[in-house]
């Protein structure tokens, strides 16, 4: 057993509590990834699982074994820094082999170690390199050496990728995911970058201000957000989210929003609800766009159109607010332009109540 | 050629001419780029300048009066007036057993305070930087910072009654335990350890801060690192904080052994006495004993010129190896 678990976990500093009761189950061989924008508790959880950090209240399990005073070093955990923590004095081979070393192993066996790892990493080459004479993506990838010959039983990610530019990123990313299925060691990863979030994990965790606002697949997550914070922070680019009101009409429910109407699915939360309030939450990809051709159901105003290749970005106002629509580009790029309304399937809406944030029941999809 | 048979090619070789003409035209002269420069950064300049003024006044200006090293130096004919004798005053000096004695006198100095003064300051700041009360920390560098900040003078007066034969407390502890009282400071074999002891006492506090503040460099997360990699306190002061300050350590050692001729002068002349000349007198003492005291200034600007030549070539040869063997020096 080499799962994870927190049981209302509470972090204070001093009178400021920064982390109030969170509760998760790792999985062994899991890849769990914690998401959150800055100062949602995300790092400071992580760092309470490796020990750098003492727990306020709560128990934190590795394994069978409750960890809360247990030294770092103890718990059998190896963690990646965001900035590498490499030591600048030590050429790749020893940083790798540091932590053996400080545990007295026998010296054959570092060096059987050492090899392997850099064989896996594909670091061989640079052994005998300092951290400054390597590039971003090689000291990551030492910092990672560092962590596997430990051999732990979880390793701990805080924002390993987040120095690195966009198109390491995504190279190490990949790496990240096949060292996991090659090693499969349970993994607790910190990122605020929703979208390595969504392909690193088997499950993501949104924190928000100190607490978990849902645990789920990513899948899950993105179809079937908990809440509007959710919608927001998951999805590329996120939820459009449209204050409305719910009206009856005689087709069934419908949401209205500046004189505009948008047929609703009939949930039973919204049987004899006129007047309530509500956030429609469209996805940028479920809308289909229309030109005055064939003019759809909510009129928008273009503002401007991003072509990425396949796809476009169509920014456009609804309401006065900003509303982002994902679409294909099409062979008639110029007819993007000419776009001016939309329609959307009422089961591809998703409906929170507008007061408390929260999703309204029955609307969960697969 | 194609530019002289196709007529566009004309045209773009006329195109080409006439941008390099007009790279030529705008680019600014060496003096309106110093200009330039100076009016836009003129702040910067505004407060290097004490140090350069400075630099000058006591430094550089004092230089012409070198040659006095070799000339037979008159107050009375000046400098100028004064006939060259060529390293007649260096023949002297290495014929005159004082001076010898000085030397060696010096190096030996130098080279107790660099083997047991050099390593406190870091021991100091490493052991510093293991305090967690804030507390303790704060008074304990203010009491170890505190003899910096006195006057030599009255630290000489302390090391005097410190070790004075009737009321120092060293020779009334000596005597409480059945020992004989010794006056220490007119013994030669003891001049040695009480000025080193002084010395370190004296600056190693403050010379700390320097290793201090490397060690406030140190990335927090190396520690981290080291701690989830199940390293010990003393572990990690060894092979990170020893290691990350290595740099600074070596740059205090080239500076250190530039200045390895230069015993602190003043300590010297308010410990010594006759008695002790025999290991206590420097080339500072001596310099200043014939050049200010005996009026012999030419042969004491050879002896100084002597003193600063050997220091050059020290720090050169000191900084030459540490760049070689650990990529860190001075230029």
């Amino acid at each position: 057993m080499s799962g994870v678990q927190l049981t209302e976990i509470v972090k204070r500093f001093g009178e400021v509590q920064v982390v109030h009761g969170v509760n998760l189950e790792v999985a062994e061989q899991e890849f769990v990834v914690l998401v959150g924008p800055s100062g949602c508790g995300k790092s400071t959880t992580l760092r309470m699982i490796a020990g750098l950090e003492e727990i306020s209240d709560g128990e934190i399990t590795i394994g069978d074994r409750v960890v809360n005073r247990i030294a770092p070093k103890d718990r059998d955990v190896a963690m990646v820094f965001q900035n590498y923590a490499l030591y600048p004095h030590l050429n790749v081979a020893d940083n790798i082999a540091f932590g053996l070393r400080i545990r007295r192993e026998p010296r054959q066996r570092i060096a059987a170690t050492v090899q392997e790892v850099a064989g896996i990493l594909g670091l061989t080459e640079y052994l005998g390199r300092k951290p400054a004479d390597l590039s971003g993506g090689q000291r990551q990838r030492v910092a990672m050496g560092r962590a596997i010959v430990r051999q732990p039983k979880v390793f701990l990610f805080d924002e390993p990728l987040s120095n690195l530019d966009a198109k390491l990123r995504t190279q190490m990313r990949a790496e990240i995911k096949r060292l996991h299925r090659r090693l499969g060691v349970t993994s607790i990863y910190v990122t605020h970058d929703q979208v390595e979030a969504m392909t690193l994990a088997d499950r993501i965790v949104v924190m928000n201000e100190g607490l978990i606002e849902q645990i789920g697949t990513p899948m899950d997550l993105f179809l079937n957000p908990a809440n509007t914070f959710v919608a927001s922070f998951i999805g590329s680019p996120p939820m459009n989210q449209v204050p409305a009101v719910v009206r009856s009409a005689d087709t069934g429910p419908v949401a209205e929003f500046g004189g505009q109407r948008l047929a609703l699915a009939p949930l039973d939360d919204l049987q004899g609800a006129d007047g309530r309030e509500i956030v429609v939450g469209i996805r940028p990809e479920f809308v289909t766009v229309r030109t005055a051709e064939d003019a759809g159901d909510v009129a928008i105003e273009l503002d401007l159109v991003e072509t990425l290749g396949s796809e476009a970005l169509v920014h456009a106002t609804l309401n006065g607010d900003p509303f982002v629509i994902k679409t294909e580009t099409g062979t008639d790029v110029a007819r993007l332009n000419r776009i001016n309304s939309f329609t959307i399937a009422p089961e591809l809406l998703k409906l929170f109540d507008r007061e408390t944030g929260q999703v309204l029941p029955g609307q969960e999809r697969g | 050629m194609v530019a002289e048979n196709h007529p566009r090619g004309r045209v773009a070789e006329r195109r080409i001419t006439r941008a390099e003409a007009a790279q030529r035209f705008y680019k600014p002269s060496r003096l309106v780029r110093i200009v330039d420069h100076l009016k836009r950064e003129w702040q910067i300049y505004v407060l290097l300048a004490p140090t350069i003024i400075w630099l000058i006044l006591f430094l550089y200006k004092p230089m012409y009066g070198l040659q006095i090293a070799f000339k037979d130096y008159s107050l009375f004919r000046g400098i100028e007036g004064s006939p060259w004798v060529g390293f007649e005053h260096f023949y002297t000096l290495f014929q005159n057993d004082q001076f010898l004695r000085a030397i060696r006198n010096t190096v030996i100095i130098s080279f107790y305070s660099l083997l047991f003064g050099f390593p406190v300051p870091i021991i100091l700041a490493l052991m510093f930087n293991e305090i967690l009360n804030k507390r303790f920390k704060k008074t304990a560098q203010t009491i170890v910072y505190l003899p910096h900040f006195i006057s030599s003078v009255i630290i000489a007066g302390i090391v005097i009654t410190t070790f004075s034969p009737s009321a120092g407390i060293v020779n009334t502890f000596l005597e409480a335990i059945g020992g004989e009282s010794i006056y220490f400071l007119t013994r030669p074999e003891w001049f040695r350890p009480i000025f080193v002891g002084t010395t370190i006492w004296q600056e190693a506090g403050f010379q700390s801060i320097v290793y201090l503040a490397a060690i406030a460099g140190v990335s927090p997360t190396l520690y981290e690192s080291a701690v989830v990699d199940g390293a010990s306190r003393f572990q990690m002061m060894w092979k990170i904080t020893l290691p990350s300050i290595l740099p600074t350590i070596l740059i205090m050692l080239i500076i250190r052994i530039g200045n390895i001729l230069e015993v602190s002068f003043e300590m010297i002349i308010l410990l010594y006495q006759p008695a002790t000349y025999e290991t206590a007198d420097v080339v500072n003492t001596f310099i200043y004993r014939q050049g200010i005291q005996g009026g012999q200034y030419d042969l004491a600007a050879a002896a100084g010129l002597f003193n600063a030549v050997v220091a050059f070539f020290l720090v050169i040869t000191a900084n030459t190896i540490s760049k070689r063997y650990s990529r860190t020096s001075l230029w």
